[in-house]
């Protein structure tokens, strides 16, 4: 191989003298677990012969609604991270420098403003398309073998999501982060044997400076590591069973086939499209940035994040005990875990109707819930 | 030995069962008049527990020090014999407080004054009093007659904040009051006050009670002319320093009016209103009359200098939600506000010239800041046409990425 390439282009040269000394096909395949390139690469074989292979081969693009919601997710998650290892230059999690470091990213920084509030909506987008890539997932009954890891793989996503966003939520540590974080632990610590051994491992029930440091910690480190693992669940699975057929929503049209590289060429465009509108919210509607968190005063309208408020109506309107709406909600998501076995044997076309209806119906209570969660407080 | 763990345990459970007999705290209290000092309060039971909770009993003053008789005789003959003067009439107290309070050999010791009855008989008091009329307060109506405490001592009838109630007492009667041809239920009136919120609801008490207008021993309603030295010789002295420079001083004393208390009433005192600057001059002045306008005047500037310094915190408050720093608008704001705070003193000249001061420069601080912030917001709104720019490039981005998939497809 030494003897063919000096020949070759200028171009190719130091690709071939890395060549000789480390296999990079391998080290490409590396990104092949994280949906870059989602066809087995041969790892015996140059990198330029192998990529050459790739960008020509025909694939089964997923760049089509809605099978573009998995790929949205990791653009969303890509800025996510970019956004936040920026912020983290800044960002100092102490109660004494939370607040301040913040507002000097916010205020002082130069675009700092920029990415604090990229990182903020596209939060809001990465939970959105999370939400809808599950609810896609089941309309589709996509759980059933043999894409049951698929199913568990991006109803954990769910939850990391939500707990980076639950966490993320403190770090600010304005009034209005600060209160809606006690708001939600109270709904949290309330269950039985769960609650407790949560509160323990966030460092009690108090929301303190060890709570901050834990809560970045998570933030930063752990739950974004998770979601890489599921990330790699999902690809590997993705190479073993396949993308998914056309969506019921699209059952009249067939499946597109193109190359790899028209392939590349819209995920560039995506990401370039999904920058765009992420900077486009931040500049016109940008989050509005609230007053230092005071330990001694909560600000009127503090309520829990949004997905904790079905929970929170419940305990506030309905007085029920404290431990229960949020026990019912954990009960509710393990059962959503293992709707694969749950629903094993349901599969005639007339059983599917009646999950689907059964769904709608618990979507609805569930929307319904949050809303009077908003409510709740103002009726009093 | 062997009995050596259950006897302690014992003793533990020994001490901890005992603590009330142990920790009785009269022991720590100073010995009060011994019964060894007399028996009066063997007949007078109710009297002698009132009297040893006080604080002439500390100083060892004895029944017989005031009432006469015997306090060691056995029967109530001998105790009630020669010098006995039994309860004191109303003139009799005032002396026999006075035998002691008056001598400055015996109160140097307290550093006590000893002027009280030389004010008391030039008080209302003690006018009415040598009158004859026996109705009015003695030594014994304000500081009791056996539980006298001192002023320091927060059950004391003379504490500040027990001042209102026990005045209250005559002076809140209406029976009384009427009796003595009070117009209004001075009480009353002042409970309803700002002095009173301050004093009774906040505790806080350095706050005006009635003996800090009207005197403590001399205490008298103040004489027209000198209300505003009452009010503002040590609390509200600008107000004062304003209202002598203006025209109601000196006409006010000619027509027999009480300065202050005539737009802000004697005791039922309401916070300060601003928007009163507008309708107060109607007790007093016609509908039309250049003083009513004048009035008007006086608020409609002040109104709108706080309305401009209002304007400019709020949109302060809208800057700090984007964020856009704004610690030096917040110091001037601050100087503003101080400046409306000077207005109102500044009021009391009823003088256009002289309001108009502070509020044109509460004004204009509160127009600069609105006009900087407003630069600052504007600034960000012009950016926000940069995303054109932004568009314009992903348009273009979307355009090469088309041409490399077009060229090999």
């Amino acid at each position: 191989m030494s003897a063919t390439t000096p020949q070759k282009s200028g171009r190719g040269h130091w690709l071939d003298w890395l060549e000789r000394r480390i296999n990079v096909t391998e080290l490409f395949s590396v990104l092949s677990h994280f949906g870059f390139v989602y066809t087995p690469v041969d790892n015996t074989r140059p990198l330029r012969e192998v990529w050459d292979e790739v960008l020509a081969r025909p694939v089964s693009s997923y760049l089509r609604w809605p099978r573009v919601l998995g790929l949205v997710t990791a653009v969303l998650f890509g800025v996510e991270a970019l956004s936040g290892v920026l912020l983290a230059c800044y960002y100092q999690p102490t109660p004494a420098t939370a607040f301040a470091t913040t507002r000097t990213i916010a205020r002082d920084v130069p675009l700092g403003w920029l990415i604090h509030q990229v990182h903020a909506w596209g939060a809001y987008l990465l939970i959105a398309a999370v939400t809808l890539r599950l609810l896609r997932f089941f309309w589709d009954h996509l759980y059933r073998a043999p894409r049951e890891v698929l199913w568990v793989c991006a109803v954990a996503m769910g939850w990391v999501v939500i707990q980076l966003d639950f966490t993320g939520r403190l770090l600010p540590w304005d009034g209005h982060s600060y209160w809606s974080v006690v708001r939600g632990l109270e709904v949290i610590s309330a269950q039985p044997i769960v609650g407790p051994l949560l509160s323990f491992l966030v460092a009690g029930p108090l929301v303190t400076g060890d709570m901050l440091i834990r809560f970045y910690v998570l933030h930063t480190m752990l739950l974004p590591a998770l979601f890489l693992g599921l990330f790699f669940l999902t690809f590997a699975t993705l190479r073993r069973v396949g993308l998914s057929g056309p969506s019921a929503l699209e059952a009249a049209r067939p499946a597109r086939t193109v190359t790899y590289r028209d392939h590349l060429a819209s995920v560039v465009t995506l990401f370039v499209l999904l920058f765009a509108a992420l900077v486009t919210l931040a500049t016109l509607l940008p989050l509005p940035f609230h007053a230092e968190a005071d330990p001694y005063s909560t600000p009127p309208a503090t309520r829990p994040p949004w997905y904790l408020l079905p929970a929170y109506a419940l305990i506030q309107g309905l007085h029920l005990p404290r431990w229960l709406p949020g026990s019912a909600l954990l009960l509710v998501s393990l059962a959503v875990l293992f709707l694969p076995a749950w629903l094993r044997r349901w599969d005639t076309p007339g059983q599917e109707r009646r999950i689907r209806t059964i769904a709608v119906a618990v979507f609805g209570v569930w929307v319904l819930l949050a809303i009077a969660g908003v409510f709740v407080d103002r009726l009093k | 030995m062997r009995f050596a763990i259950p006897a302690a345990l014992a003793a533990m459970l020994a001490l901890w069962g005992t603590p009330a007999a142990a920790q009785d705290d009269t022991a720590a209290v100073p010995p009060a008049v011994a019964a060894a000092e007399g028996r009066c309060g063997t007949c007078h039971p109710k009297e002698r527990v009132q009297f040893e909770r006080s604080r002439h009993a500390q100083e060892r003053v004895r029944c017989v020090d005031c009432h006469g008789g015997n306090a060691d005789a056995l029967t109530v003959g001998a105790a009630h014999g020669a010098g006995f003067t039994g309860k004191l009439a109303k003139p009799a107290i005032v002396r026999m407080c006075a035998s002691c309070h008056s001598e400055e050999q015996k109160m140097r010791a307290y550093n006590l004054p000893v002027d009280q009855l030389a004010l008391y008989q030039l008080s209302g008091h003690g006018v009415r009093l040598a009158k004859g009329d026996l109705r009015v307060a003695v030594c014994s109506d304000c500081h009791g007659a056996h539980d006298i405490l001192t002023v320091r001592d927060t059950r004391s009838a003379t504490y500040p904040l027990n001042v209102p109630r026990t005045c209250g007492k005559c002076h809140g009667d209406s029976t009384t009051a009427a009796g003595r041809g009070a117009k209004e239920n001075v009480f009353a009136a002042y409970a309803s006050s700002v002095h009173a919120r301050a004093l009774l609801d906040q505790g806080n008490a350095h706050a005006p009670t009635c003996t800090s207008c009207h005197g403590v021993h001399g205490a008298a309603p103040p004489q027209y002319g000198d209300v505003n030295k009452v009010c503002g010789g040590a609390c509200h002295t600008e107000e004062r320093r304003y209202f002598t420079a203006g025209p109601h001083d000196q006409r006010m004393a000619a027509k027999g009016q009480p300065e202050c208390a005539s737009c802000h009433s004697a005791h039922a005192i309401g916070r300060a209103k601003p928007e009163r600057l507008a309708t107060v001059c109607a007790d007093c002045h016609t509908a039309g009359s250049p003083e009513r306008a004048l009035g008007e005047k006086l608020w409609t500037d002040y109104r709108s200098a706080a309305q401009d310094v209002e304007a400019a915190e709020a949109l302060a408050a809208k800057a700090e939600a984007v964020p856009i720093n704004t610690d030096d608008y917040r110091a001037r704001l601050e100087e503003a506000r101080t400046y409306l705070s000077e207005a109102l003193p500044a009021a009391h000249s009823v003088t256009q010239d002289v309001v108009l001061v502070p509020t044109q420069r509460a004004r204009s601080v509160g127009r600069e800041v609105q006009s900087e912030i407003r630069e600052k917001l504007g600034r960000i709104g012009a950016n926000k046409l940069l995303l054109l720019v932004l568009w314009f490039y992903v348009g273009l981005t979307i355009v090469v990425v088309r041409r490399f998939r077009g060229d090999r497809s």
